[in-house]
């Protein structure tokens, strides 16, 4: 798929591929073909550095951005998966167990947002749109994360949580206010990226965490633009203004201090280059499990308490509450 | 998130006796019977023909629970910044100040319910659709980290369209404050009772409103995540009658009672007797 604002660099990059194939092994065509290089370099400089916030919401949306699956194969060399919530069923939109990630060493209860990697995947996986008992199963493995003293590591992709029927009649909203709790209370270090879609309540009960890393061009919303744009706008047409009104970039929420880092993807978005933006999250998450594994229970509970309390937009009148 | 018309019919604001809408007659808009908006405030905006419940402010709400003058309120004053300087935000919540008198939408402080003392916050859907924005967010915490200070019972009424997203990430974000807040307040052994009432959707039932020891709905309110109409536009299914009332939700195991708006006093009474 190729997103409308990429198509220069498209067309460029086909052009370039075109001259390399009736030039063959001659070098008479070389000087047309790097000055296509340069002007494709350019190109690329001029459009993926200055994208929109809804650019940058395609970018996050797009089907060959590397997902949990790419990250859980690159970066845990034994991945031992745990299923289902013990109530209702088994969720694959989202996926958890116990991995040792390769770089690090470390052992942590993995768990994502599972978009699938093709049409039967992502249709199985409802597109990472989780359902109660996908959300419930979490808040088992965020449970026996505790229990095991073993951080949580999460990956955050989805569009939001499920709005259907179903989810409904089995308590979605229950299920994701238990998510939160339990994250509150959690003895082990909760380590969160956000590395493509951030969509709502069903995104922040896997990311209100320790840390929390947004890949450049992944989003946090509270609501799609599209919907934004619908309700506030009356007009869906206008998303693209709604997601810049509600600041939801990476660098955005950096700026409101609500994340901790953005990590910097490959030049035109992590889709163009995979390996280079999951080694990226891996490196990191190798230095804040490191930070974060001797911090003791308590401390660690106090300080995402602290971390949390104080978000918000709002004009002060008193003083917070003495934290205990 | 969920957006729906507001009822005209909304109660005067006088502490007592009689308001401007005393005589004026008009028609249950559910049971189509003739009701003078004066029996209508007696009943704290239940229909007296259907029993049909309105939304109750959230001064009438704290009127409706709490003992006679036992509430102080706190926290006043703390009002929303529009960090985002979001198109048209500020306005809105200037007018919605004017027409509520309200700082944003919940009431929160302390009082007592039946001699008992409790820590306590009623939303009102009437300012911005009692979206949770940051106020909302930081007067619910406060009253929640007030309840775990002094260890009193939590009483929490909601009613709310949902997260506020003129407020953009930190809207979404006060799911998280008023969880750690909850979350340390029931590691104690003090009573949270969330009382849900039309409508109570998104970011609010997705956090503190259902997160209790004990959920009591109000007959007929509509409670969910999703709103109905954003549900059929996405999945093109026709939803069933009654879908996501309070009596759908007990039948699903999500809300443990339903109690008439006229029987709720009584009700929280018999409870904290139990919990608290």
């Amino acid at each position: 798929m190729i997103l409308e604002f990429e198509r220069p660099v498209k067309e460029l990059e086909a052009r370039i591929a075109d001259l390399h194939r009736l030039a063959g092994p001659s070098a008479e065509l070389q000087g047309e073909i790097s000055r296509l290089e340069d002007a494709l370099e350019s190109a690329k400089r001029r459009i993926y550095s200055n994208l929109s916030p809804y650019q940058r919401v395609q970018v996050a949306r797009h089907p060959d951005r590397p997902n949990f699956r790419a990250y859980r194969d690159a970066l845990a060399d034994d991945f031992y998966e745990l299923s289902g919530d013990r109530a209702h069923g088994e969720d694959p939109a989202v996926r958890g167990g116990f991995a040792r990630l390769s770089r690090s060493g470390h052992n942590v209860m993995l768990i994502g947002h599972d978009k699938g990697a093709d049409v039967k995947s992502r249709v199985k996986g409802n597109f990472g749109m989780a359902h109660p008992e996908g959300y419930r199963k979490v808040r088992r493995l965020y449970e026996l994360a505790g229990r095991f003293g073993m951080p949580i590591v999460t990956l955050v992709d989805t569009p939001g949580a499920f709005a259907g029927r179903q989810a409904e009649e089995r308590g979605q909203a229950w299920a994701i206010s238990e998510d939160l709790m339990a994250l509150a209370r959690s003895p082990v270090p909760v380590i969160c990226m956000v590395i493509g879609e951030g969509g709502s309540g069903g995104a922040l009960a896997m990311c209100a965490g320790d840390y929390v890393g947004m890949l450049e061009n992944s989003y946090l919303s509270v609501i799609a633009p599209e919907a934004c744009a619908s309700i506030i706008f009356r007009d869906p047409g206008r998303a693209a203004e709604a997601a810049a009104a509600m600041k939801i970039t990476a660098r955005d929420l950096k700026e409101q201090k609500i994340v901790d880092e953005v990590l910097p993807e490959p030049l035109g978005g992590a889709h163009n280059e995979p390996d280079a933006a999951i080694e990226a999250v891996g490196e990191t998450l190798g230095l804040v499990l490191s930070e974060l594994s001797d911090v003791d229970p308590q401390t660690l509970m106090k300080t995402r308490y602290e971390r949390y309390r104080r978000i918000g937009a709002h004009a002060a009148a008193g003083q917070d509450p003495a934290l205990s | 998130m969920h957006r729906r018309r507001e009822y005209s019919r909304s109660v005067p604001e006088t502490e007592s006796g009689l308001g401007p809408m005393d005589s004026v007659f008009t028609k249950c808009e559910k049971c189509g019977q003739p009701v003078y908006e004066k029996d209508l405030r007696a009943r704290f905006n239940v229909c007296p023909h259907c029993e049909f419940h309105y939304p109750l402010s959230a001064p009438e709400r704290v009127r409706l629970l709490l003992d006679a003058g036992s509430f102080e309120e706190r926290d006043r004053g703390l009002v929303a910044a529009d960090l985002l300087g979001f198109e048209g935000y500020a306005e809105k919540v200037e007018a919605a100040r004017k027409k509520t008198g309200l700082d944003d939408a919940v009431l929160s402080g302390a009082g007592e319910i039946g001699g008992r003392r409790v820590a306590f916050a009623a939303m009102d859907f009437r300012f911005i659709g009692g979206s949770m924005g940051s106020v909302v967010g930081e007067r619910v915490a406060r009253a929640i980290e007030m309840a775990y200070a002094d260890g009193l019972p939590l009483v929490i009424v909601s009613a709310s369209g949902g997260a506020r997203m003129f407020e953009g990430v930190y809207s979404l974000m006060q799911m998280a404050k008023t969880s750690v807040a909850l979350s340390r307040y029931m590691e104690g052994s003090w009573p949270y009772v969330s009382v849900l009432t039309d409508p109570t959707f998104g970011g609010v039932t997705a956090s503190f409103a259902t997160a209790a020891d004990v959920v009591i709905a109000e007959p007929g309110a509509r409670i969910g995540f999703a709103g109905a109409r954003v549900i059929e536009g996405t999945t093109k299914e026709r939803l069933p009658e009654g879908f996501q009332t309070a009596e759908f939700q007990r039948e699903h195991g999500m809300a443990d009672r339903i109690v008439h708006r006229l029987a709720l006093k009584g009700d929280l009474e018999r409870l904290l007797g139990f919990v608290a």
